[in-house]
């Protein structure tokens, strides 16, 4: 049986009730993107540094 | 705070309800086989039209992308000027605009009703709404196909459209305003009715921002597209090009931020359904969809960074500070999303290390791996190169190249599209009533699609690295007095675009033939729960 499924109309109805969490996972994911854009956001700053002399 | 959606008895109310419940009439109500959620009848029918419709548009813009990419590879260069422009037209008009409308609006109808044990506020209201955006689609699609329409999807004045194009687009933009009212009719009658107690759920609330959206863009869409349809007619002399661009990207990024509300709403859905997840934090998510509401048209500025019709310190203040505070509402959604199914997964015993619940997640199921792969493509891809090039001086260097398709292809359709091919695996079984043939395709589908989307977007935001423009012909200027200088870095990039652009087409169309297949031919599902993915 489709078990989740099956939850949803309950789990739609109690979601406003507030649960403990430990989310250490999904931190480090976050980590990783915000890591990912500083490298990203950098190069483009560099490219445009190389391109675009200020004198 | 108190219970949002009424839970049946049991499942054996699954037939059609003769009994009046909440304020459906006797017999215009069902209740869900599977997920024990009450269907309004009325909505259902109008979830499928919307949803087949879709998937019409979704066909069409499809073909139509395929052929774009094969001759933007210049190793093949398929097309010739005039069909490459049309079919660019064409395309930006099906895949960023119908398939998604009318995607969205069953999800408005679906959220309103069957999450708030509502029936629809008025049959009539959603007739007019979808008989409205077909006829407009139609004869968008017609005039462009019939070379009267050569103005790409932003149709800049002074680009001179036949009066049908304009028309089409208003009557898409009227319907979908009326199936809008339709959402807040029914969202009234629901509270008036009391067939819910307390807040809203986290998905209908995601829904309501979106609709809220969906009002403020398409009144941009009739103040630009009404004036340039009399131009069009030769009733109005003159349409000013600066004040055009400036209100009708109000239409034009407004309409993407729909998606991304609806997207999100999406996640949050398909978390719940696919590993029992729950919002971790009602006040913060629901502070996330005010934030676009607040700041998401501002953001639209983004698309002006080089005009010249609007000023340095306007650019920045839109771009640089108002355009973030839309960011930090995505950046909110991406991490409380995961971070719900985390916790889901943890509750069941999923503990081992750092990601032992991601590994466990069903990943088999592809209502999971569409919107958890729309997630990363969405963040990772989407998220870190548009605040990037929406930064004005970087814009500089990348405006009008190929790393802005290279961006919003990662967005729209690495992120919304592949979410609502999500869906899709749900709509067909809880909706239509139709089980899925091919389960082991459908299995594969998401990463196929995802996998394309990818290599096409990195491809081409490589090559616009190198400098190649978006929306050009023949980057090598067959037969000019000089060299373009493009050199042989780029046209890998191009080649890789090319080869995600193949994948995606066949992830794309495995999804049209599953589901086509399943709603015309899959094995019908009576007073019995879907077979789990």
């Amino acid at each position: 049986m489709p078990e989740n499924e099956e939850k949803a109309a309950e789990v739609f109805a109690h979601e406003h009730e507030e649960e403990e969490h430990k989310t250490p996972g999904t931190v480090v994911l976050t980590l990783a993107l915000l890591i990912s854009f500083a490298v990203y956001y950098f190069a483009n700053w560099k490219a445009l540094a190389d391109v675009w002399h200020v004198r | 705070m108190a219970n949002a959606v009424a839970i049946p008895a049991s499942h054996e109310e699954s037939e059609v309800i003769t009994k009046p419940v909440g304020n459906h009439a006797a017999g215009n109500s069902r209740t869900c086989d599977t997920t024990g959620l009450p269907v309004c009848l009325t909505a259902q029918l109008f979830i499928r039209l919307n949803a087949v419709l879709g998937v019409v548009a979704l066909l069409a813009g499809g073909i139509a992308a395929l052929l774009i990419a094969l001759t933007r590879w210049p190793a093949v260069h398929l097309l010739d000027p005039v069909w490459y422009y049309r079919l660019t037209t064409f395309h930006g008009l099906n895949m960023l605009i119908f398939w998604i409308l009318f995607m969205e609006v069953g999800i408005l109808y679906f959220a309103s009703t069957t999450l708030l044990n509502s029936r629809l506020f008025s049959k009539g209201m959603a007739w007019a709404s979808f008989v409205m955006m077909v006829a407009g689609a139609v004869l968008v699609d017609v005039t462009i196909l019939g070379g009267k329409a050569d103005v790409m999807m932003t149709s800049y004045v002074p680009l001179k459209a036949h009066s049908n194009f304009y028309l089409g687009i208003i009557l898409v933009a009227v319907g979908t305003l009326i199936g809008v009212a339709n959402f807040f009719g029914t969202l009234y009658i629901a509270k008036r009715d009391k067939t819910y107690a307390g807040s809203v759920p986290l998905v209908v609330f995601g829904a309501t921002a979106a609709a809220i959206i969906a009002v403020v863009t398409l009144l941009h869409g009739a103040l630009v597209m009404i004036p340039t349809w009399l131009w069009s007619m030769d009733i109005l002399k003159e349409v000013d090009a600066g004040w055009y661009r400036l209100v009708w990207w109000g239409l034009g990024h407004q309409s993407q931020q729909v998606n991304v509300c609806a997207m999100v709403s999406v996640w949050y859905f398909l978390a719940t359904l696919t590993t029992g997840a729950k919002p971790l934090n009602q006040a913060v998510c629901r502070g996330a969809f005010v934030l676009y509401i607040l700041f998401i048209n501002l953001a639209s500025a983004h698309h002006l960074l080089v005009d010249p019709g609007v000023g340095a310190s306007w650019k920045i203040w839109n771009t640089s500070y108002a355009m973030y505070l839309a960011v930090l509402a995505s950046m909110i959604h991406g991490f409380t999303v995961p971070a719900s199914v985390e916790t889901a997964m943890r509750k069941k015993g999923h503990n081992r290390g750092l990601f032992g619940w991601l590994a466990a997640a069903p990943w088999k199921n592809p209502g999971f791996s569409a919107f958890f792969l729309s997630l990363l493509i969405f963040g990772f891809i989407g998220g870190i190169t548009g605040v990037t090039l929406g930064t004005q001086q970087i814009n500089i260097l990348a405006h009008n190249t190929l790393r802005i398709p290279g961006h919003f292809h990662s967005t729209v359709v690495g992120g919304t599209s592949l979410a609502f091919m999500g869906l899709a695996y749900y709509v067909v079984p809880l909706i239509f009533k139709r089980e899925y043939y091919a389960r082991g395709l459908a299995r594969v589908q998401p990463y196929l699609f995802a996998v394309g989307i990818v290599l096409m977007s990195l491809g081409m935001s490589f090559a616009g690295s190198y400098g190649v423009p978006r929306r050009h012909w023949d980057i090598e200027f067959t037969g000019a007095q000089f060299a373009p200088g493009f050199g042989s870095g780029a046209h890998v990039m191009l080649g890789l675009m090319g080869v995600g652009a193949v994948i995606a087409f066949v992830g794309l169309l495995t999804f049209i033939l599953l589901t086509v297949a399943a709603v015309f031919f899959g094995k019908k599902i009576e007073n019995r729960a879907m077979t789990p993915w």
